[in-house]
């Protein structure tokens, strides 16, 4: 670039030499510098602004382009890199009792499991979770966050507290799978007729719910099943009958010293079961592991009224003596042949209590003769006996909605002799389930006809099953029934103002290593109530009763089951709407009637 | 007697220089200002309280400012740069003494009116002087070193007194200003390479030193780095500015949720929303449009600033104005490269937009001074 001097020395020279005016020379000079000065600023400028402008446009593009790809990017939130498998319906219908109460619901819970890729710090998060569930092991929890798992189970069900808690921990590495979890908001109430559930196949994000044991287990399809929608699937129980069951026969249980108890409340007309009862019992909430080792009777699990088979004793003389009145063999005034011991060949059959030499067909019923139901039984021969017992269902297991009821299937003799027809006529022998002799006491109590025990709550009362009786047979059979009330082994199972008709059985159990414990018993009633006209059958049963308040340990049925019956009935009569007998008008009239 | 004062004649006087402001440039603030009040208004959930009102109080105050520092003939300005800047340090250690601490480390001087921060008045000032200093010095002296390390002091000094407060965000905006400034001023090419080579090399060296005996950092502030170079290692911590604005900026996708529909930004992930990364809400409503659309507004201001400097061949306003160019590029460059996670957040506003009033204040009075360099430009003798 030409240089211009602040002042054109040459020019102003010649200038001066010629004589001519610098002024206007210097003037021109200066203002020419001041452009070129000007110039060359503004070309610097340029140059320079292009590099910084190159510099702007640099920066607005990188934002432009950075803003476009975040903006266009697809708003997914980011997933777990872990493939979560098929989606797993957990749908489960509610199980409610007859009147929609509810006994059974799932619960939306977390599972949590971690992640130790993502996480962000180990150390703390293993220390927070060790401080949330005391059962975890920090050092192992330390060395699993810290190894090369990338995915870790940490707990299957949390409450909602403890999701809160983990939540608040903050660690992303952890993460929560929602899950149902089967819920009984009655804890141990019904516990042996709900069964259980648990988990079975198990995702992260969801897992099946399987039932396990009784109606879970036994309506599993159903309570699955897409199509109900959910809707829930109504049982026979009664839920406030059901508690106050469960309750009087705790009571009575630990006041008799009993090892187990069971009690079965049924509808006799329709068969609907509405309390169902099995001591000890279990939390379905959190049902114990059945035990490996051990007699599984004994276990919290085992189900007394539908799986235990026992020989029920007396309460199974009901069965030949109403047989032979319906055959027309007998009335219930009939005299028989109670001479006691009876010899039968090698064998001797014995009464509890002798009747003399002979008594009528109610005193054998009311009293309970061993003899005198002997007797009757061998008039009618084991073919007649069979077919009897055969078809009040003593043989089958349970058609029951349970799925322990198919697999208990009743013990009969192997071979059924003479002293079989006998041994069976009182009760031992044939080995059935508290339920098996409720419905069979159904039949007996209701004008005759069979019912089918169910746990589902039927809209529309059954046609009436098979005719296995006459109602005149029936009348006489609650007759017989109220008298071993008023006049019988059963008196303990009078309740005020409600007439109760029952038959007690006291039968030594067997000893699985052969023959009979002596001082070990099967105390049993079977109850009906209205007596007149019978509504329900309520079975009791305790497993190996003491009775101490006496001077001498007493176990039969007739101190032990009874009284813990009449205690039942006496509660639930109300609840299930049975009018007080105030007048006992009926009674007097049914009693003068078996006079 | 000036090149400018020779052309005085041709300057238009008194209210005839209204005919002569860049209007253009007034209508793009306003605009970008109108931008910024309808967003505090979506953030305060459809309200004017407790942000958009005050907002337009200030902007209404910084208008007339704008006007009044235009209508100032452009050489009472140089002149009195010096002064001007020398008060505006004297500012700043005041602040030092008697300046009240907000937000952890920026430092306010309460005026009563305003609350005034002297660390954001000072990048306009040292444009001022600088481009005072460059008018005032000979150009063949520009690279010489004794002239050259000048304006280093006077660069410099305030950005010792900012980083003491500690402010790093303005601290290396007031740098790269200045360091603009010289470069626009004709400095020679060597001494930035000498300055970026110095630089690179020792960031370089510390990065290097890493877990070696002779570290230069401490372990903290390695892992600051790591933060920002990736902030989804400490998503919750140090990197959670950053994930939660992206997060707002995807969620906008193309054309936005809508006005008033922001969730990002309303349901307080965000950080700042009404100052920082109020960018954020803006494309999480409006979407990637919204977003370009205010990017375009920005560069147009700085087009035409920039044309106008060009055109002015007064050097003290052409330097000016370009200085001022830089700064307000410099402020929403780092804003929204902030935003976006290019950059580390650092704590500048966005420009004419971000709740705050010295920002606000400052930024009209650098558009007026950029007005007054437009209106009393040297025109042509015929």
């Amino acid at each position: 670039m030409k240089r211009i001097a602040l002042r054109p020395l040459p020019r102003i020279l010649s200038a001066r030499d010629r004589g001519e005016s610098t002024a206007a020379i210097e003037r021109e000079n200066l203002r020419a510098r001041n452009d070129a000065l000007r110039e060359r600023s503004r070309m610097q400028a340029e140059s320079r602004l292009l590099v910084l402008g190159l510099a702007f446009v640099l920066l607005f593009a990188t934002v432009g382009l950075r803003m476009g790809t975040v903006a266009l990017a697809d708003g997914t939130e980011p997933r777990a890199s872990f493939v979560p498998g098929p989606a797993i319906s957990a749908l489960r219908a509610d199980i409610t009792d007859r009147n929609g109460a509810l006994l059974a619901t799932n619960l939306v819970t977390n599972a949590i499991f971690a992640h130790p890729p993502q996480m962000i710090d180990p150390e703390r998060t293993a220390r927070e979770l060790v401080a949330i569930f005391p059962d975890l092991d920090e050092a192992r929890l330390l060395r699993d966050f810290t190894g090369d798992r990338r995915f870790v189970w940490l707990k299957r069900r949390l409450s909602p507290e403890q999701v809160q808690a983990v939540h608040d921990i903050g660690e992303p590495g952890i993460a929560f799978g929602a899950r149902e979890m089967r819920l009984y908001p009655n804890g141990r109430l019904a516990s042996h007729v709900l069964g259980g559930t648990r988990f079975g196949t198990e995702g992260v994000s969801s897992a099946e719910v399987i039932g396990v044991a009784g109606v879970e287990l036994a309506l599993d399809e159903a309570l699955r099943d897409p199509a109900r929608m959910g809707a829930p699937v109504a049982l026979s129980l009664d839920l406030p009958v059901q508690g106050v069951v469960t309750q009087v026969l705790e009571g009575g249980m630990r006041l008799m010293n009993a090892a187990g108890a069971a009690a079965v409340l049924m509808d006799a007309r329709t068969g609907e079961i509405r309390a169902l009862v099995s001591l000890p019992d279990f939390d379905p909430n959190d049902r114990p592991r059945p035990a490996t080792t051990g007699d599984p009777s004994q276990s919290p699990l085992f189900n007394r009224a539908v799986q235990g088979l026992y020989e029920l004793g007396s309460t199974l003389k009901t069965f030949p003596i109403a047989q032979a009145l319906d055959e027309g063999l007998v009335r219930p005034d009939s005299m028989v042949n109670t001479q006691t011991p009876m010899q039968w060949g090698r064998f001797t059959i014995r009464d509890f209590r002798s009747l003399g030499r002979e008594a009528s067909v109610t005193d054998v019923f009311a009293r309970s003769s061993n003899v005198g139901t002997a007797r009757l039984a061998l008039e009618l021969g084991a073919g007649r006996q069979q077919a009897f017992l055969s078809d009040l269902g003593l043989f089958q297991p349970l058609p029951l909605e349970l799925a322990e009821a198919a697999r208990a299937r009743p013990l009969l003799p192997q071979r059924w002799s003479e002293i079989s027809t006998i041994t069976v006529s009182y009760g031992h022998g044939l080995s059935i389930s508290p339920v098996h002799l409720a419905t069979a006491y159904a039949a007996m109590v209701n004008g005759g006809t069979m019912v089918t025990p169910t746990l589902l709550s039927r809209e529309t009362p059954p046609a009436p099953g098979r005719r296995v009786i006459s109602p005149a047979t029936s009348v006489q059979i609650n007759e017989m029934m109220r008298r071993t009330v008023t006049d019988g082994t059963a008196s303990f199972a009078e309740v005020p103002f409600y007439s109760v008709g029952a038959k007690t059985g006291t039968a030594d159990k067997v000893n699985p290593a052969g023959g009979y414990f002596r001082e070990r018993v099967i105390a049993t009633i079977a109850t009906s109530f209205p007596a007149h006209d019978p509504d329900y059958v309520l079975v009791v049963m305790l497993d190996e009763p003491v009775e101490t308040s006496g001077t001498e340990p007493r176990r039969t049925a007739g101190w032990t089951a009874a009284p813990v019956a009449g205690e039942i009935i006496r509660r639930i009569a109300p609840l299930l709407g049975i009018e007080p007998e105030i007048a006992r008008s009926s009674v007097s009239a049914l009693s003068q009637r078996s006079h | 007697m000036s090149y400018l004062e020779q052309n005085l004649r041709t300057i238009p006087s008194g209210p005839r220089k209204l005919l002569h402001v860049n209007w253009a440039l007034v209508v793009l603030t306003v605009t970008v200002a109108c931008i910024g009040f309808m967003m505090l208004y979506s953030i305060a959930g459809g309200s004017l309280r407790p942000w958009a009102e005050p907002q337009m109080r200030r902007f209404a105050a910084g208008f007339v400012l704008m006007f009044a520092v235009a209508l100032v003939p452009i050489w009472l300005w140089r002149n009195s740069a010096a002064l001007i800047f020398g008060l505006s340090l004297v500012l700043l250690v005041i602040v030092e003494f008697f300046g009240q601490v907000g937000m952890g480390a920026q430092r306010w001087l309460d005026l009563g009116f305003i609350r005034l921060q002297p660390s954001e008045l000072t990048k306009i000032t040292l444009v001022l002087l600088l481009a005072s200093y460059y008018d005032w010095l000979d150009l063949d002296k520009v690279s010489r070193p004794l002239w050259v390390l000048v304006p280093l002091v006077i660069i410099l000094v305030p950005v010792a007194m900012v980083l003491r407060q500690p402010d790093l965000g303005t601290a290396l905006l007031l740098l790269a200003g200045g360091g603009a400034m010289m470069f626009l001023a004709g400095v020679h090419w060597l001494y930035f390479a000498v300055v970026i080579a110095l630089g690179s090399g020792g960031v370089s060296l510390i990065l290097a030193s890493r877990g070696t005996s002779w570290q230069l950092l401490q372990d903290y502030q390695y892992r600051r780095i790591d933060t920002f170079l990736d902030p989804s290692n400490d998503p919750l911590g140090a990197g959670y500015h950053i994930t939660q604005s992206t997060i707002a900026l995807g969620s906008g996708g193309m054309t936005g949720r809508g006005f008033m529909q922001g969730t990002q930004s309303r349901l307080n992930f965000l950080p700042e929303k009404h100052t920082d990364f109020i960018f954020t809400t803006l494309a999480e409503e409006f979407g990637f449009i919204g977003g370009i659309t205010l990017l375009g507004l920005y560069v147009l201001i700085i087009v035409f600033c920039v044309v106008s400097g060009l055109r002015n061949r007064d050097r003290f306003g052409s330097l000016l104005t370009l200085g001022i160019a830089t700064t307000l590029f410099l402020y929403f460059g780092v804003n929204m490269g902030m935003v976006m996670g290019l950059l580390p957040v650092v704590g500048v506003p966005l420009p004419l937009v971000s709740f705050g009033g010295s920002a606000m204040l400052v930024l009209m009075l650098a558009l007026g001074l950029v007005q007054s360099a437009h209106i009393h430009r040297p025109r042509k003798v015929l």
